[in-house]
């Protein structure tokens, strides 16, 4: 059974909120959810468990937590993205401690890799900007990830969108600041 | 990429320039976003409200055309459960919390399909179920049989129970004591007397 695309509910419509309607059975408020989250739970999960299927398995599993245990949600102690995170950052250790496989030698060197705590914490950055990003235009966002991630340069960018290089570093500027703005709590 | 080179600070005053850097660092941080697969791209299906959580969603992929075949598996499966649970030979009732739908497998007769219906699971840890499958050719020699099978990463490592098939439409009712969510799928397989090990799959999820 395909669903259709979530339109009734204003874009305005807080995570809480949304929670708080799937928790009473609306499929809509549930589907935006995931319009707004699918993203970063599977980046949580690739993070996590450095593997697509079992990342996807585990995107699957996050959500259907969250339409079961929406009732839990309790507005009064905070904001949906930290209760949302922490159903996700819950499903993808369940996934993560189904893992048999017992890696074959025991490093000699002590790891590099950032420890519980820092890994943590990227968790939440990623979590929270790629949340963001679902906010954005389809322009605004574009220009983000070929800025950041796409290895072009601002002038191959703006021979890449076919727009001058003064609007592509406009755009870019604009995207941020909006980004800044939803991020709000990020700068506190 | 530096932050100079994306973003520039000609024009911008000092406030400006630490709201977008910080912006900046936290791109930087956190990385692209991931590309979503097309497994992806809808959400899980909620069952009815009426339904206990676990049948909520389907959790396997090629979800659209699973959920076509559970469809007229459902159907299937309550118009013969109903006569299944009126026949004379009354078994004890069998209510499924969780259904899993099957298509044939490559080299399967085109109209084979089976659904698996799962029960809750019972005070020992067993979870009962009800397994349907139509199609599949009836056995060729009296020692061949069918054996369903879980997997995990698309290979068959479970056992869950053999059968034999009849006619077009055959339900079996197995029971397994595995911790389901461990697992990634349903195969069955065709086993013979001359089989050494997994048989052909002409099943799966």
């Amino acid at each position: 059974m395909a669903l259709s695309l979530p339109r009734m509910l204003p874009v305005s419509t807080t995570d809480g909120e949304l929670i708080q309607r799937a928790a009473g059975g609306d499929r809509s408020a549930f589907e935006l959810l995931y319009q707004r989250y699918a993203r970063p739970v599977f980046g949580l999960a690739l993070r996590r468990l450095g593997d697509r299927g079992r990342a996807e398995d585990a995107v699957q599993e996050t959500f259907a937590s969250i339409w079961r245990s929406a009732g839990t949600y309790k507005p009064d102690r905070g904001p949906g993205a930290p209760w949302l995170y922490a159903v996700a950052r819950n499903a993808i250790v369940d996934r993560a401690r189904n893992r048999t496989e017992i890696p074959a030698d025991i490093p000699d060197e002590p790891s590099h890799d950032a420890g519980p705590a820092e890994q943590a914490e990227q968790g939440w950055v990623s979590w929270r900007v790629h949340r963001a990003l679902e906010e954005l235009n389809e322009r605004e966002r574009e220009v983000v990830s070929l800025a950041y991630w796409s290895g072009l340069s601002q002038s191959e960018v703006a021979e890449f969108l076919g727009i001058p290089l003064g609007t592509v570093k406009t755009r870019t500027r604009a995207a941020l600041a909006r980004l800044a703005e939803i991020l709000g709590d990020e700068f506190e | 990429m530096s932050f100079d080179d994306i973003v520039g600070t000609e024009g911008l005053s000092r406030e400006e320039e630490a709201t977008l850097r910080r912006v900046h660092e936290l791109l930087v941080a956190a990385g692209p976003p991931p590309d979503l697969s097309p497994d992806l791209s809808l959400p899980p299906v909620p069952a009815e409200e009426s339904d206990p959580p676990e049948v909520a969603f389907l959790l396997r992929r090629r979800r659209g055309r699973v959920a076509v075949l559970a469809l007229a598996a459902a159907l299937a499966a309550f118009v013969g459960g109903y006569a299944f649970g009126h026949s004379k030979g009354k078994p004890a009732a069998f209510t499924s919390i969780r259904m899993v739908a099957m298509h044939g497998a490559a080299g399967a007769p085109a109209e084979s399909h089976g659904v698996i219906n799962i029960a809750e699971k019972d005070s020992v840890g067993n979870w009962p179920m009800l397994v349907e499958v139509s199609g599949l050719p009836e056995q060729a020699k009296q020692s061949s049989y069918y054996e369903l099978w879980l997997t995990h990463n698309g290979k068959a490592v479970a056992p869950c129970g053999s059968f034999r098939v009849h006619g077009k439409t055959t339900r079996v009712r197995l029971s397994v004591p595995y911790a389901l969510k461990n697992f990634d799928g349903w195969v069955v397989t065709t086993q013979g007397p001359d089989q050494n090990g997994l048989g052909p799959v002409v099943l799966t999820t």
